[in-house]
This record gives structure tokens, sequence and C-alpha cells, in this order.
């Protein structure tokens, strides 16, 4: 376990400017909900916004660790878009 | 047991990648995802106008009571002539595009309960905008201090309330209108017995529906009778995010303790991005009050 945790650290101190724009994306992400509470069209905008940043995100990340391949896009899409289409159920009921 | 561990453990047959999270499985999610948010839409379970909320009168009228109660007050009576006014206030909203207590042209809430003809003594209202369940619009009346001050004012006898679905600013909206008042004592000695009156099970305004074809009234028989596709579709998407972040978990967890380099997308991300979406259910369902 204390393997995989160092794992995880030194991984995230490899790439700490990526990761870190990912989680800021994801607080403004919260902030921009929570200001905007109730306003149906600007919630589906940012959980559009936030989905098509963590798909950018992806393809950035592995451009710049020279591990960019079509699967993986295609992995950053799917999640990203199965989640944003089971959100927008909630967003627009 | 040799399935299970194919489908959530790297191993050699699957890749070193959970099966779950293979591309055929993330293509079936969409695909599901896609079908349900059209079904939900079309859904004969779903209202009218193809969009529904669980908020229901009877279960607003029940918490109010509820936090009445709590603080020693006595119980409101669920009154018919103020569930017209709030229904009245919610279309006018609608018809003239507004969302505030006084309207554009200087209309007041008071205007509508007048209007059915309820003399008032005191009158009181709150307003809610965009809910998905009716304790997140009571526990939000309930945290700011002036709605608060509505529902614990100890003046107040009566209640109503309308849920009422309708476009407002070009935007699918559903308001919630809760009007509180207390008749004259002319109103009562004339219009209501003497004796204590029975705590009346809520029916919400619903006879003028057909009145209004560009609104639609979110009755109790909408939240009781058919499937609570709402709370459904909250509780299928917090599972199924938890499901992913286990099996992303899980398959990062393992494929570390096996040594694999694999060409996929990086699991940490994936699993922040996830975090974030899980806890924006929490956000999403509450709306706005006033």
């Amino acid at each position: 376990m204390s393997d995989f945790l160092l794992h995880i650290k030194k991984e995230i101190k490899k790439h700490l400017f990526d990761y870190l724009l990912l989680i800021s994306a994801g607080i403004f992400f919260l902030i921009g909900l929570n200001i905007f509470r109730g306003e149906r069209l600007i919630e589906f905008i940012l959980l559009l916004a936030f989905t098509s940043f963590y798909i950018i995100w992806g393809v950035y990340h592995h451009i710049i660790e020279d591990t960019l391949h079509l699967k993986i896009v295609l992995e950053y899409v799917l999640i990203g878009f199965t989640l944003l289409f089971l959100l927008k159920m909630i967003v627009f009921p | 047991m040799a399935f299970l561990s194919h489908l959530f453990l790297p191993r050699e047959e699957n890749n070193f990648r959970a099966k779950i999270l293979h591309h055929d499985f993330l293509t079936y999610y969409l695909f599901f995802a896609v079908f349900f948010t059209f079904f939900f839409k079309i859904s004969p379970f779903s209202n009218i106008l193809g969009f529904a909320t669980d908020i229901t009168a009877e279960k607003l009228y029940q918490l109010t009571n509820q936090e009445r109660l709590k603080y020693g007050l006595s119980a409101l009576n669920y009154n018919e002539k103020l569930s017209q006014a709030a229904y009245k206030k919610a279309q006018d909203m609608f018809a003239k595009n507004y969302w505030a207590h006084y309207g554009p042209n200087g209309v007041t809430p008071w205007n509508f309960i007048l209007s059915v003809g309820y003399q008032y003594e005191y009158a009181g209202e709150n307003l809610a905008k965009n809910f998905l369940f009716s304790d997140g619009v009571v526990s939000a009346w309930m945290n700011s201090p002036t709605h608060r001050d509505n529902i614990l004012r100890k003046e107040y006898t009566d209640v109503g309330f309308a849920i009422v679905s309708g476009v407002l600013n070009g935007e699918e909206t559903t308001l919630v209108v809760q009007m509180f008042a207390k008749p004259l004592e002319k109103t009562i000695s004339l219009n209501q017995p003497k004796e204590k009156i029975p705590v009346l099970s809520p029916s919400p305004y619903i006879e003028k529906k057909e009145t209004y074809p560009q609104s639609t009234v979110l009755a109790k028989e909408v939240g009781q009778n058919k499937l609570n596709l709402t709370k459904i579709s909250l509780d299928a998407n917090l599972i199924f995010l938890i499901f992913l972040l286990l099996a992303l978990g899980m398959d990062f967890y393992f494929a570390k303790k096996l040594g694999v380099v694999r060409l996929t997308g990086k699991n940490i991300a994936h699993f922040i991005f996830i975090f974030f979406l899980l806890i924006s259910l929490f956000l999403i369902p509450k709306g706005i009050i006033l």
C-alpha cells in the first residue's frame, strides 16, 4: 500500500503543474456551480466546460509525456461524454 | 470468481486493464447514458413538458409544519385559497418573465391573495426556483434568516403552495411559491368553524391546468403515483460515479502491484475528474430562493 501511495506521490510530483491545473479547474467548476445555483443553462455550460477541459487536459498531458495515442484520447472522450450525459439528466430534469 | 477478476482486475487475459475500463465497456456506458438521457425526457413517467422534479405540495406542507413544531409553534392549516393565490403568482412570473416578490408593474403578493377572496390580517411569501427535492427547498428557506422568520412566524395560521413548471427567461424552470396568512377575524367567523380545523391533506392547485397550457403543475399525483425519476437518476449517477472510482482505484492499485507498464489514460486524472463531478451532484439539485 505504501508503495502504491509513493507511486501516486511521485506521479503527482513529476507532473505537479498538470495536476494542479486539473484540480484548479475542478475547484472553479464547483465554485461556479455554487455561484450560479438554480441557473440550469449556466450549470450545464460549466459542466460542458469542465468536461472539455478534462479531455483537452488529457491530450495535452500525454503530448507532454510523449505517450499520446488515439486509444488514450478515446478513453478521455468516452469517460467525459458518458458523465456529461449522465449529469445532464440532473441539470435538466 | 475468475470472471469477476477478469472484469475488475488487470490480468494477462484482459491485456492488463480491468475489462470494465476497456473501450468497448466505456462505449456501452456512453450508449446507456445517451439512452437514459432521452428516455428520461420522453418517458411517460415524466410530466407533460418533459421535465420533472420531486417537489410536492404535500411534502412541503409536511416539512414546513415539522419545522414549526420543532420550535413549539402551532401547525399551519393547508388553505386552498392561498394555494390558488400562489399558483396565480407563479403564473404571473412566467407570463411577465420575472423572478421577484413584486411584479414589474408593481403587483404585490398581497394582490394575489386578495384576488382569490382571502382577507388577511398577516401575510407572507417565500419563493424558490429550480430545486429538485422538497427537503432541499425547505432546508434552504430555513437557512435564510428572512425565510425562516416567515416559516416560524407565530401569527400565521394558514399556508398554501404552488409548484409550477414553465419557461422563464427562455429556460425550463420550476417555481415554488409558498404563501402564509392569517385571516381577518371577520373571515374566520364567517367561513370557518369555531372548533379546531383538522389538518388537511394538501391537494395542490391543479384545477386550472388546462387554462394555462404554457406551464404545468407538478402535483402530488406526479410525485407519488409515477416513478420518481429524479431521485432514481440522481441515485443512478451517484452509484455509477462511485463504481467508476472504485474500478479505477482497483485497476490502478493492482497494475502498480504487478508492475505493469501500459498505454492508457491517467487513472489519477480520471479519478480527479470523477471526484469533482461526484461533489457537483450535491450542488446541482440545490436551486435558489427569494
